[in-house]
């Protein structure tokens, strides 16, 4: 194949000549997460030879659908993610609706309310708040459901090209079946979970596109059988079956077996497309339907993360717990006082003008409405309940609903937490777990990608003993970087690299010297030695092209693009060659074997057949494996110590090492590879022995230095969490000397920290190094020293395994100030969270970019996904999402602080206000014979948690500021407040209830005692408690408002201009008892001073202690706010900060 | 690259405005210790006078109150006040004498007062019907008067409880012999009146039964002209209520003693009630109170208490605002 047809992007299938086990390995561990290594490790245990049971296993009879669905047990390709039709969707709606139990708390009293015996209120009025609720939110899921109904249609009705009576028609997708064939052209998106049996590729390789999957934009490769790629499905017959696992969730993991002609076929991940993939740069695929509809796996991943729950809001419901006790011994009060009044009273009910409990209307005089003591008081009960039902704040539900979404939309729109690299903003998945962000104590990071960039760089080379690692020069802007010239048009690199200016004079003077014969090799084998596919893209300008390496590895993408720096760039790779410009002068290669990298070698090797006849073995690994095969040089003593260099100040290193093959090895060599490719049984085992029989006595050629660079702000980033009290612990899968060096470079390690390293092989070392650790942990945990323990992954595996070691672990983490655990399994990353979560109280939060980050980030608390290079699985499951790690900043420490500060206070703001107009309501009941009676309106009643005196509150919690962004970044320790629950707690809830005694006191009390002997009515007296209860709560906030706005001006000023409106409405309706109270109440002197006074005397107490409190136990945030608002003495604080560096 | 120009048209960056980056002007009051004993000090300075001048205005209602329920009740009932009351053939005629303490000048106001009875009772305030009361149509809106609510002759007018248990005592004054007029108009509320009672709305099977409550109305006015009505169906707040009962247009004198001839009907006899016949003069402040001069003398003065301990604490230990070395970080490393 010419290079002109290289548009087309034609690939050499490396795995061709492998077995289709490795082939399938080799996915298993690209899938998994491309850049960590950590999950390669783990994943790595070959599926191959595991057998699908029977009974677990679904038979799909190629291209004979009828036979497949026999038995209908099968779905269809129709998909349905819409939750109501017509018909189901009033009582489905409802139905979910009234899964909160706020609202059936809401629906029994309301059905309480309109017996007879128990009609508090009038049906309107008890029936408008919960009716209005569920309206609203029925109006929104109808609308939900609709846009869902939509898109279902127009993808259920999209076409796809069907294999039917041996001629492919078009079929709508909702028509395709299980066991189907289904031809896919270029740029199609796949309909339906398939196996792959043909692609336009000789060698079967089809290229998809997983964005809608995973977000991730680079190209996978799939692979057909080789036993199925020659069919052509209108022609041959396919005869044969698949047998595969029932549906599941796994994107990544796919297990079956094929039998075609008799032949018995293993598959895996990489031989299956599923829904929602984009066929690319592949002109058709033929696939058979394995798995369709709800039941491919991209329809199972799109339910939503599992929903958390605020910490805030669990302790909330012991209190509301503690509320629900208050209710009842109100209601019991009221009723055992009913009791005792019906019976002093028992004799003069039948002549009590006010009781009249005969009615003498009827020839049979009988009681009226009265049916004896016990059945009063119970029905007395029940109406106490239906009266003070307010006590328990439902409102409150709704109220911090909103006020999520309202702090939503200022964290999303943040412009500090808005990434200009990856142009995103910050995302809130979860909606319910905001405050959270507020009381974190523990931060759980990934390191590559999350506190790193994830863009590879190659940095230094070590090339035959000599370290080249002097100055770069970046020559973009002078020479725009290597380029080859191709047909008339200028082919460059898409990532321009710097290059060493020595290096580069040295590698372009050839082989002429003896430096330049190694630098040839060693760049050569950096640019044949991997698995990077070139795919040649257009750009504006037709006389130039872009050459983009796509590959799994982000390492081998950076170290092939350091290569065609320097000159050697990979044009072409396909089946059996690999085509390399050198310096201008193009080269071909046969590429003779491969051998994949494996977790238990740590290396991969090429065998490359020179254009001079000769054949080499390259190498390429992790030092540590490379060292043992590599020949005993000084070349190789000094690489070592070179290497180590590199990897102190962070770098990823990878030795690559050479020999040439004699004919007769090379002879011995390809016959066993052979054998082993076409294996049957234990393919992977024998091909593994093949190459570790090839892969020795080897010359070092050099060692490469990479540069996984840190994010920008990370090390503040971290200083700053650590500043605020947040134990930061690193889960990486990286080796640790460069989790060290990043820890370094991170600052979060420091020169005076004491370092612990457990690093154990047995239950018995780990406990001993357990215990060593915790007798050194003791003997620096005096003042200014500090600890870091750094772990690793084996030793986790034995300490997690063991409760008493667990525990040992525990106590000597919490003691550390920093926690380093590297060569970490995904699984025991969340293990770990989960020791944390287990053993304390403390807010956990993980942080992630991976999919090997998603069990962490599911466990924490706090689950947050990085946006990045990684794809998105670890977004899907996170319940905030961002670009950058450094956005973590001003989340916790400002956002996190201010939802905290806003939701509690809330709450508790909340919890006041319904019950100070609950005991109003409580205490009239004392002075009317415990009848009931309310002097309020019972409109007003209803309106006042809707409307009086909602839109405050929740403006006040969105909108509030405690302390300034400017304070909150200066003084980190000032997010403690959040840890140390000061906006929250049992307290506040006390002193908050107190206060609403005396101030219900106050309300009532002091109009009984002005009205008592007058001639005032039950309405004007009314109003007149509307009004001040009312007053009273919109000034009690008014005093805790820190910034005053004009929205929160207009709320809190219009809600009490918007009360005195409905009253006055109210009051003009003539059927209503009330009418004109308020015009004649407002008309006389003694109201104007009742009302004066019961303000200045409810909240004069409030006032007093909050100020007493404010000067002498001042909290941080007092302080901070006062330093905010007087500058001068601002500038004092930060010099002191300057001479006293706080600790920790 | 198009991506690049792709992304820059479409740039997520949320748009600046000081709204969204929760940066709207504000204003931060922080109470200082000047401030914080301002106010407590103007809250005394405004309270105490406040408190003074709200004393003087009720010490200058004169109040006559004469409780004679138990005195009207001749000594032969005194153990059986009921059969006294509901009987139709005693003569429940009573005469007191009230001497006036000070000069009262015009209007002068008549209550009676009851006390323990409860006009705000649940059975009681839902026993009415304000639709009948208005339209002479809807007389048999009647639902919620039950068991008041009518009979074989039609529905009652009007319905209910309330209207049922009518106040049926009559007072008359006399100044030595002569008799001071008492006028009764204008008693109840205009709305009430114009709105609330229709003038087309006359009584009718009112009060018909054996088991009389109150008082009957007159069959012939309209209910918008019964006051009495009116203002008893005004339901009391409190169980110790007064109702205006009429006013007396002539100054009465100080030491002039008044007689009172009153016709004791009405039976609170058999809930322990008690029955008062008030004289009131009234201004600004309503009637007699010396709740609200008390209860501001106390604000203002526990203000004032409260901002001479503030001084003194500021004085013996002050903090200076914004002080960092308050920080509680700050304060520990001082305690190492």
């Amino acid at each position: 194949m010419s290079l002109d047809d290289a548009q087309i992007v034609n690939v050499n299938n490396p795995q061709q000549l492998s077995s289709p086990d490795s082939t399938l390995q080799r996915q298993v561990l690209d899938l998994g997460s491309k850049r960590s290594r950590d999950s390669e490790r783990y994943s790595s245990i070959s599926m191959s030879h595991r057998e699908i049971n029977d009974g677990d296993a679904r038979l799909v009879h190629v291209n004979d659908a009828l036979k497949t669905n026999e038995r209908f047990e099968f779905a269809g390709n129709s998909i349905k993610t819409a939750k109501y039709s017509l018909f189901s969707f009033l009582p489905r709606n409802l139905f979910e609706q009234f899964h909160r139990v706020a609202y059936i708390y809401f629906l029994i009293i309301a059905i309480l309310n309109q017996l007879p015996q128990l009609a508090v209120f009038g049906r309107g009025a008890s029936i408008l708040p919960l009716s209005f609720v569920l309206l609203v939110t029925a109006v929104k899921d109808a609308y939900e459901d609709w846009r869902r109904h939509r898109s279902d249609r127009i993808e259920n009705n999209r076409m796809a090209s069907v294999l039917v009576s041996d001629r492919f028609q078009q079929k709508k997708w909702k028509d395709i079946q299980v066991g189907e064939i289904i031809r896919f052209s270029a740029d199609d998106t796949i309909p339906c979970d398939t196996v792959l049996l043909s692609t336009s590729d000789p060698t079967g390789v089809a290229y998809i596109q997983t964005i809608n999957l995973d977000g991730e934009s680079n190209l996978k490769t799939r692979y057909a059988k080789q036993e199925t790629l020659c069919k052509t499905p209108e022609k041959d017959v396919i005869n044969g079956f698949i047998k595969c696992e029932k549906p599941n969730r796994n994107i990544y993991g796919f297990m079956a077996t094929m039998e075609i002609d008799g032949k018995h076929l293993s598959l895996g991940p990489s031989n299956i497309v599923l829904r929602g993939c984009v066929l690319k740069n592949t002109n058709w695929a033929v696939g058979v339907a394995v798995y369709c509809g709800r039941e491919t796996k991209a329809m199972l991943n799109s339910s939503g993360a599992p929903s958390k729950r605020s910490r805030l809001e669990t302790r909330m419901n012991r209190e509301i717990i503690l509320l629900s006790v208050f209710l009842v011994a109100l209601c019991m009060a009221v009723s055992v006082c009913a009791g005792v009044w019906l019976k002093r009273h028992e004799n003069e009910l039948e002549v009590l003008q006010f009781y009249r409990k005969k009615d003498y209307s009827e020839p049979e005089v009988d009681n009226y409405n009265y049916s004896g003591i016990g059945m009063e008081i119970f029905f007395t009960f029940l109406m106490s309940v239906i009266v003070f039902q307010i006590m328990i704040p439902i409102s409150l539900y709704i109220s911090m609903e909103l006020v999520r979404v309202g702090q939503a939309y200022f964290m999303i729109r943040d412009n500090k937490m808005y990434d200009e690299t990856s142009n995103s903003r910050f995302q809130c998945r979860a909606l319910n777990i905001n405050e959270d962000l507020g009381q974190i104590k523990y931060v759980f990071s990934d390191k590559t990608g999350t506190l790193t960039e994830n863009k590879m760089e190659f940095k230094y080379a070590s090339i035959f003993g000599v370290d080249y690692s002097g100055e770069k020069t970046n020559f973009e802007g002078e020479q725009r970087g290597y380029c080859i010239q191709v047909n008339g048009q200028v082919w460059r690199p898409k990532m321009k690299v710097e290059v060493d200016k020595e290096l580069l004079q040295l590698s372009k003077d050839g082989n002429n010297s003896e430096a330049g014969k190694h630098i040839y090799d060693f760049f050569l084998a950096l640019a044949a030695c991997n698995t990077i596919v070139p795919i040649v893209v257009d750009t504006p300008d037709p006389a130039e092209k872009l050459v983009d390496y796509q590959g799994e590895s982000p390492d081998e993408q950076a170290l092939v693009y350091a290569a065609a720096a320097y000159g050697f760039m990979l044009m072409e790779r396909t089946s059996g060659h690999i085509v390399i410009d050198i310096q201008g002068e193009r080269q071909r290669f046969n590429v003779l074997g491969m051998h994949e990298f494996d977790s238990d070698r740590k290396r991969m090797s090429v065998i490359l057949g020179f254009p001079d006849g000769s054949v080499k073995v390259i190498v390429k690994g992790a030092d540590n494996s490379m060292f043992n095969i590599i020949d005993k040089t000084s070349k190789l003593d000094a690489t070592e110590g070179h290497l180590q260099s590199y990897s102190s100040i962070g770098l990823r290193t990878l030795v690559v090492g050479m020999r040439e093959l004699g004919v007769p090895e090379f002879e011995r060599w390809q016959s066993s590879y052979e054998t082993a490719s076409t294996a049957v049984m234990g393919r992977v085992a024998l091909l593994r022995k093949v190459a570790i029989n090839l892969e020795n006595n080897l010359e070092i050629v050099g060692a490469s230095a990479i540069e996984d660079r840190l994010q920008k702000g990370v090390p503040e980033a971290i200083e700053s969490l650590r500043k605020a009290d947040m134990k930061v612990w690193v889960l990486t899968g990286d080796k640790q000397e460069t989790a060290i060096s990043i820890g370094y470079s991170s600052r979060l390690l420091t020169s005076n920290m004491h370092q612990v390293v457990i690093n154990s092989n047995s239950k018995m070392s780990s406990k001993t190094s357990l215990e060593d650790a915790l007798i050194t942990c003791r003997n620096f945990l005096v003042p200014g020293g500090s600890v870091a323990l750094i772990i690793d992954g084996t030793s986790l595996v034995y300490i997690l395994d063991d409760t008493e070691l667990e525990e040992q672990l525990f106590e000597l983490a919490s003691n550390c100030a920093v926690v380093l655990c590297c060569r970490v399994a995904p699984l025991q990353k969340a293990g770990i969270v989960a020791l944390i979560k287990k053993r304390t109280d403390d807010m956990t939060l993980a942080i992630g970019d991976g999919a090997n980050d998603v069990s962490m980030i599911q466990m924490a608390d706090v689950g947050i996904g990085i946006s990045g290079q990684e794809g998105r699985q670890a977004v899907m499951a996170s319940d905030f999402a961002m670009g950058q790690f450094r956005f973590l900043v001003p989340l916790l420490l400002v956002h996190g602080h201010w939802n905290y500060h806003r939701m509690g206070y809330m709450i508790l703001y909340n919890f006041y206000r319904n019950a100070v107009f609950v005991l109003v309501l409580f205490w009239y009941v004392l002075f009317t014979g415990f009848t009931l009676t309310t002097a309020i309106t019972e409109w007003s009643s209803v309106l006042y948690s809707i409307l009086y005196t909602s839109a405050p509150t929740i403006v006040v919690a969105i909108l509030d500021k405690d302390s300034s962004r400017r304070s909150l970044m200066a003084y980190p320790q000032l997010y403690g407040a959040g840890q140390r629950h000061e906006s929250y707690n049992s307290t506040l809830f006390w002193l908050t209830i107190a206060d609403t005694l005396w101030q219900s006191i106050v309300v009532f009390y002091v109009p009984l005692f002005a009205y008592w002997k007058s001639d005032i009515d039950g309405s004007s007296l009314g109003d007149l408690w509307t009004l001040a209860v009312v007053f009273l709560v919109n000034i009690h906030l008014a005093m805790d408002v820190i910034r005053w706005t004009w929205v929160s001006h207009a709320s809190i000023w219009g809600s009490i201009i918007a009360t005195c409106i409905c009253v006055i409405v109210i009051d003009v309706i003539p059927v209503l008892p009330g009418y004109w109270a308020i015009f004649d109440l407002a008309s006389k002197g003694s109201f104007w001073v009742c009302l004066l006074g019961m303000q200045i005397a409810a909240v004069v107490p409030r006032f007093g202690v909050k100020m007493f409190i404010q000067h002498c136990k001042p909290s941080d945030i007092q302080i901070a706010r006062e330093a905010d608002k007087f500058g001068s003495s601002m500038e004092l604080a930060r010099q002191e900060i300057e001479l006293n560096p706080s600790r920790r | 690259m198009d991506a690049s120009t792709r992304t820059k048209s479409r740039s997520k960056k949320p748009q600046y405005s000081r709204f969204t980056q929760q940066e709207l002007p504000a204003w931060k009051p922080i109470l200082t210790p000047k401030w914080i004993i301002t106010s407590f000090v103007i809250i005394a300075i405004l309270f105490t006078p406040a408190g003074l001048l709200c004393l003087w205005a009720s010490e200058r209602v004169v109040e006559i109150i004469d409780r004679y329920d138990d005195d009207c009740l001749p000594d032969s009932y005194s153990t059986d006040p009921d059969s006294f009351i509901q009987s139709n053939n005693t003569n429940k005629t009573c005469v007191r004498t009230l001497k006036v303490p000070r000069k009262m000048t015009a209007p002068i106001f008549i209550y009676y007062q009851l006390d323990n009875f409860y006009q705000n009772h649940r059975r009681y305030v839902k026993s009415r019907s304000d639709k009948q009361l208005r339209d002479p149509d809807e007389a048999d809106e009647t639902e919620d008067c039950k068991p008041i609510n009518g009979n074989d002759d039609g529905p009652i007018v009007p319905c209910g409880l309330v209207a049922w248990s009518l106040f049926n005592d009559t007072y008359k004054f006399f100044k030595g012999n002569k008799a001071i007029d008492i006028d009764k108009k204008d008693i109840a509320w205009e709305s009430d009146k114009k709105y609330k009672f229709g003038s087309n709305v006359y009584p009718k099977n009112f009060q018909n039964w054996e088991l009389i409550g109150g008082g009957a109305l007159d069959e012939s006015k309209p209910l918008s002209e019964q006051e009495d009505l009116i203002v008893w169906m005004k339901t009391a707040a409190l169980p110790t209520f007064r109702k205006l009962y009429g006013k007396i247009n002539t100054d009465l004198e100080a030491n002039e003693t008044i007689t009172v001839v009153i016709q004791n009907n009405y039976n609170t006899y058999v809930f322990g009630g008690e029955k008062k016949v008030a004289l009131s003069t009234a201004n600004w402040i309503g009637g007699k109170n010396d709740f609200f001069g008390i209860s501001f003398l106390t604000i203002g003065g526990v203000c004032f208490f409260v901002a001479i301990n503030f001084i003194l604490l500021y004085v013996l230990k002050p903090r200076p605002l914004g002080d960092p070395s308050y920080l509680s970080w700050n304060r520990n490393q001082g305690a190492q």
